[in-house]
């Protein structure tokens, strides 16, 4: 052995080379893979979900289903980084413009994905929804409501319901469990909180109070005033001058790492109940979050000029 | 020559890339450049085999997956599917018959007639052209013979840096363009032109008429074939490949139009 130099003894080195192959071999396979049972949709909105542009399933996905080749089979798309990153779909890209940037958003069971559409994975009961919209008032919207019942249907683990007062309760709580989520138990950790209850009595909730903040912070487009009302904003994050005055909400937020968290609120009972009664794929379908006005009313937010 | 590589470039259809490979075989053939055929085919196509692989590996589109080869460190899930190796192999044999098309224009265009030729109608570039042609290459075979002249000063000697090596390089180099400034100037350059007489032109080699005739209506058919979208190709979701008759008709056609010129000239020099 020359001196400076050390070698692995024959073990050491068959051991290594054996937990190589395992790592790789792991995960691997021939073909597209086994089929899960179910259907997956995909839709494709431009501006915040106002104008829906496709809709389509996938019946039973193989495991080699991705984001990426569901919408491939669908649409005409042009993507980079290995199809990891979507520039255009349908002919529809990345613009700048002067009302703001643009560009595709896409989500998974509500989820904004952190990972790129090469390598999300599709499965049966998967709600893939991409959205082509401003950005430049928030761009990072990690959970949107607009995928309803996702992520109560597709979400393993329980959803705490925590309820500020009766109004609205048993009305969230039965629509929640239709959706197919699991109630949580006192103590139990959980995947999705959702606080219920008037805005003046949830504010001070550490999720609910990101909506104070406005979009940069929580992601929705709204914000509050100091006699504690609720107003929704345009997508140029400024006040959306003609929209109703908000009575109620639903929205989701998330901080950080956090699970996330659906708040069903109003400013006044009525509205806290109109808010309650809104949960249902009918009304949420294509929302970030949706706003109930004073005339009772329903618009999502953010408010889109016609 | 360029004709071939720039349509091969342009369009992806496997039928239409034969025929430009075809056209540059043909055409190095006629040139008598073979050997330089031969020398630039296994460097072309082990480059084209490795575009294949790393295409197939990298791009995560296409509808037939062949193999999952599940979460590797740094690259994510790996999924080869037919659609990307295709999309290789098209890029790989693009890449093959540019680097043919170019070794056949290295061994057999002489730069200094192509530089006399544009002359004409684009004076300075021509010039700025040819001093470029000249320097380069002879700066890079200086560099070769500064790394010699540093290895013979023997083990012993101060390494020399490469900051060293391209001051001495770029000196070099500067020297030789002032003494082509001057060159220039002695033989009048600058000075207002003088028109020549017919009889005192250079010469025009006598086939440069048909090859120009054959890359016009090459660049033509292409740009027809291009606007009338024939040669489609694409290869997501699902490889698909126009093969109609147009675009069997231009793959023939590339070819011949390179071809012809050679059949006329019977000339073994471009």
């Amino acid at each position: 052995m020359r001196e400076g130099r050390t070698r692995l003894s024959r073990p050491l080195r068959t051991a290594a080379a054996a937990a190589l192959i395992a790592a790789a071999a792991a995960g691997c396979g021939f073909g597209e893979g086994e089929a899960s049972s179910g259907t997956a949709t995909l839709v494709v909105t431009r501006d915040h979900g106002d104008e829906r542009l496709l809709e389509a399933s996938v019946s039973d996905p193989p495991r080699s289903e991705t984001v990426v080749r569901l919408l491939d089979r669908e649409a005409e798309i042009e993507t980079s980084f290995g199809g990891n990153f979507v520039d255009s779909i349908d002919g529809l890209g990345a613009s700048s413009g002067p009302e703001g940037r643009r560009d595709w958003f896409f989500y998974v069971n509500g989820y904004w994905s952190p990972i790129g559409a090469a390598e999300a994975g599709v499965e049966a009961g998967d709600r893939i929804w991409w959205d082509y919209r401003l950005w430049e008032e928030a761009y990072r919207v990690p959970v949107v409501v607009g995928s309803w019942p996702a992520p109560f249907a597709t979400e393993p683990g329980p959803v705490s319901v925590e309820c500020h007062g009766i109004a609205g309760c048993s009305t969230v709580k039965r629509r929640l469990q239709t959706a197919g989520a699991e109630l949580a138990a006192a103590g139990d950790s959980v995947a999705v909180r959702v606080v219920v209850g008037p805005w003046d009595q949830i504010e001070d909730d550490a999720d609910a109070g990101t909506l104070a903040g406005g979009p940069g912070s929580s992601g929705v487009y709204v914000d509050d005033r100091a006699d504690g009302a609720l107003f929704a904003l345009g997508e140029d994050g400024e006040p959306a001058p003609g929209a109703p005055q908000l009575d109620g909400l639903v929205a989701a937020v998330r901080r950080g790492e956090r699970p996330p968290a659906w708040v069903v609120t109003g400013i006044t009972r009525r509205g806290l109940r109109l808010a309650a009664s809104s949960l249902d794929a009918g009304a949420l379908a294509d929302r970030y979050a949706l706003a109930v006005g004073r005339d009772g009313s329903r618009f999502g937010l953010p408010v889109v000029k016609g | 020559m360029v004709g071939p590589a720039a349509v091969a470039m342009a369009f992806a259809n496997p039928l239409v890339l034969a025929g430009c490979a075809v056209a540059v075989l043909i055409a190095g053939s006629g040139a008598g450049a073979a050997a330089a055929l031969r020398h630039a085919a296994g460097g072309a196509l082990v480059l084209a085999a490795l575009i294949v692989a790393i295409n197939g590996l990298v791009v995560r589109r296409g509808e037939t997956v062949l193999l999952r080869g599940g979460e590797v460190p740094l690259l994510g899930e790996l999924d080869v599917t037919a659609e990307a190796l295709a999309e290789g192999a098209v890029i790989g044999v693009r890449i093959a018959v540019v680097i043919a098309a170019f070794a056949v224009i290295s061994a057999r265009v002489d730069p200094d007639y192509l530089l006399r030729s544009i002359r004409r109608f684009a004076g300075r570039s021509a010039l700025t052209a040819t001093l470029l042609v000249r320097l380069v290459p002879l700066a890079v075979a200086d560099l070769g013979r500064l790394r010699e002249a540093a290895q013979l000063r023997g083990p012993g000697a101060t390494p020399v840096t490469r900051l060293a090596m391209l001051r001495r390089l770029v000196s070099g180099t500067l020297d030789r363009a002032v003494d082509s400034a001057a060159t220039l100037e002695v033989r009048g350059y600058g000075r207002p032109a003088v028109r020549l007489g017919r009889d005192a032109r250079p010469g025009r080699r006598r086939f440069d008429r048909h090859f120009t005739v054959a890359a016009i209506a090459l660049a033509a058919v292409a740009a027809a074939a291009r606007a009338g979208g024939v040669g489609g190709f694409d290869a997501y979701p699902s490889t698909t490949a126009e093969i109609d008759a147009a675009t069997v008709a231009f793959a023939l056609a590339i070819p011949a139009l390179v071809g012809v010129p050679f059949l006329a000239a019977g000339s073994r020099s471009v």
